[in-house]
């Protein structure tokens, strides 16, 4: 839909659209006011953690896999272990330290500054495409490049292609080799193809993917295996291993955040003077959260409190739980859809999503999202709920995404 | 256009004030590219990019520590800039280019006599809201390290 749709969508007056924007300052106002030795002993924590688990992995391929006896397991408990701090380097620890979570503590190494990360994307290209691109112009299509990474399509706004009918497999590469669709992702081929980007921009950034990209080759697949000896083959297999393993999970859970239905994308107009409260709303519309207990939370960076983490990008992660308890409170109050189920429904909504889409509109039925029913209108002639073909839809008016709401929570089976 | 990053003694000038065009000041719209730079004005879009992507409002490229803030004393007494997060040594070489002259720059409503050049580990942005009367977004310095004028 159109932002300039999203409060007439909710029922809201632009009077309770600033009301919820001030009660969001509030939430954001008490965890910066509490922030301090707790926050900054669960990240140093975290992050010696994370480097016992790396250095366990390193060790344990090269050590364990010189005898016969110990080479199975010891090739199984490196790759996990290495896989596992992977993992929570990407998505707890650098992810949410290039956000700025963590600047407060002036901390000369865990600043947004300073952290270069283990994939293979350089940390600029990563603070420019998902801190600026995304963040800024969360689902807004044309603008969010996160909105299929360039290859998928994931709104019926956009329009069809042929080439859309390989979605399938084209979904199954991206997971796969998912650190490497990243790396290219702020190259922004269709920026380069429009003439957008400056040559010397493009040079530059394609150096530096380059240098980051061989030498993350150099240490998984040349460093590491050389130490191992005559197993060097043993390691390589089991580093390509930790690196598919996080490549997979990073991708569930990134399509999580914003292709689940309920999670809605935007047509452009009226970005340019959106107010905070209405960036605000978008960013509560566009976003899906999953639920899980609290190690499912942190291997997935508190990503499964992705509304949460779109409200305040650069509060430090392990306040969203304490956070969506506040923000869901508010949602309910004012009638506010938001988009949570567990893991393996939300990541279920978005497969379903890619490959319905890999069909042109007309093959396929629209998931129509029914505008919220706000308590004070329930007696008021009931909204027509019958599922609309595109045709009869106004086209300001459509969006992905299909939820029926049930106590104060959208449903989605 | 996206352009490279160009250290600030590098950039060109301004061609009315002949001081370099900060990268906060250029413009990243496609069809207003082609107009001389100036430093009168800060290009929204480029303070939301400096802001989020954390590259150096006057240079471009990431961020150091600590970061520093340049404004009007105004500004530095209500801890709320407009100019985004610089280098330190970024900002000092626009403070010092911008000192001499004497109309309204980089943002500013009016000529302002005494820069403050404000130093902090970290900083929000802030959005603009409903009831501003100045619909532009500031930047809070959390903590000021250090505050010359
Ligand atoms: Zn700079």
């Amino acid at each position: 839909m159109a932002i300039a749709d999203v409060k007439e969508y909710t029922h809201l007056t632009e009077e309770e659209v600033e009301q919820i924007g001030r009660e969001l300052d509030a939430i954001r106002t008490e965890i910066e006011e509490s922030r301090g030795a707790a926050d900054a002993a669960y990240i140093n924590r975290l992050i010696r953690i994370q480097r016992g688990l790396a250095a366990a992995g390193r060790v344990t391929l090269a050590v364990g896999t010189q005898s016969k006896k110990t080479r199975k397991p010891a090739w199984v408990a490196g790759a996990a272990l290495l896989g596992l701090a992977k993992i929570l380097e990407n998505m707890e620890i650098g992810h949410n330290v290039m956000h700025g979570q963590w600047d407060w503590m002036n901390d000369p190494e865990i600043h947004s500054s300073n952290w270069e990360w283990d994939t293979a994307q350089p940390a600029e290209q990563w603070k420019h495409s998902h801190n600026y691109v995304h963040h800024q112009f969360t689902n807004v299509l044309g603008y969010d490049n996160d909105i299929g990474y360039g290859i998928l399509r994931m709104a019926r706004e956009q329009k069809w292609h042929p080439a859309n009918i390989g979605q399938p497999v084209y979904n199954a590469m991206l997971a796969t080799l998912f650190q490497w669709g990243v790396a290219l992702h702020d190259l922004d081929i269709e920026r380069i193809r429009k003439r957008e980007k400056d040559p010397k921009e493009m040079k530059r950034q394609l150096r530096q993917i380059l240098r980051k990209g061989r030498n993350q080759i150099l240490k998984d697949y040349v460093v590491y295996p050389a130490l191992s000896g005559r197993n060097w083959k043993a390691t390589i297999t089991a580093n390509a291993t930790a690196n598919l393993a996080r490549n997979l999970w990073s991708y569930v859970i990134i399509f999580c955040g914003h292709f689940p239905d309920g999670a809605m994308h935007f047509t452009e107009e009226e970005l340019e003077d959106e107010t905070r409260s209405e960036w605000y709303l978008r960013q509560i519309l566009g976003a899906a959260n999953f639920e899980g207990g609290p190690l499912l939370h942190i291997l997935s960076g508190n990503l499964g409190f992705q509304i949460e983490h779109h409200l305040y990008p650069d509060l430090p992660s392990n306040r969203y739980a304490e956070i969506a308890v506040k923000v869901r409170a508010l949602c309910d109050k004012y009638d506010i859809p938001y988009t949570v189920g567990p893991l393996h429904r939300q990541y279920g909504q978005a497969l379903r999503t890619i490959i319905k889409l890999s069909l042109p509109n007309h093959m396929t039925s629209s998931d129509d999202p029914a505008p919220p029913q706000r308590s004070d209108t329930a007696n008021e002639p009931s909204l027509d709920r019958r599922r609309k073909s595109d045709e009869e839809r106004p086209p300001r008016r459509v969006e992905l995404g299909a939820w029926t709401r049930s106590a104060g929570e959208r449903s989605h089976d | 256009m996206d352009p490279a990053p160009l250290p600030f003694g590098e950039r060109d000038p301004d061609p009315e004030l002949g001081v370099p065009v900060p990268f906060a000041c250029t413009t990243s719209y496609a069809e207003a590219a082609r107009a001389a730079p100036s430093i009168r004005q800060l290009d929204h879009r480029r303070v939301t990019q400096c802001a989020l992507s954390r590259v150096c409002g006057v240079c471009g490229s990431p961020l150091g520590r600590p970061i520093a803030f340049v404004g009007s004393p105004a500004e530095a007494d209500r801890n709320a800039f407009h100019f985004p997060p610089c280098h330190l040594e970024c900002a000092q070489a626009l403070l010092d280019a911008v000192a001499p002259v004497d109309v309204a720059v980089l943002g500013q409503p009016e000529t302002v006599d005494a820069w403050v050049l404000t130093t902090t580990a970290a900083f929000e942005y802030v959005r603009p809201s409903l009831e501003d009367a100045d619909r532009r977004p500031t930047f809070e310095p959390y903590e000021v390290l250090t505050s010359t004028r």
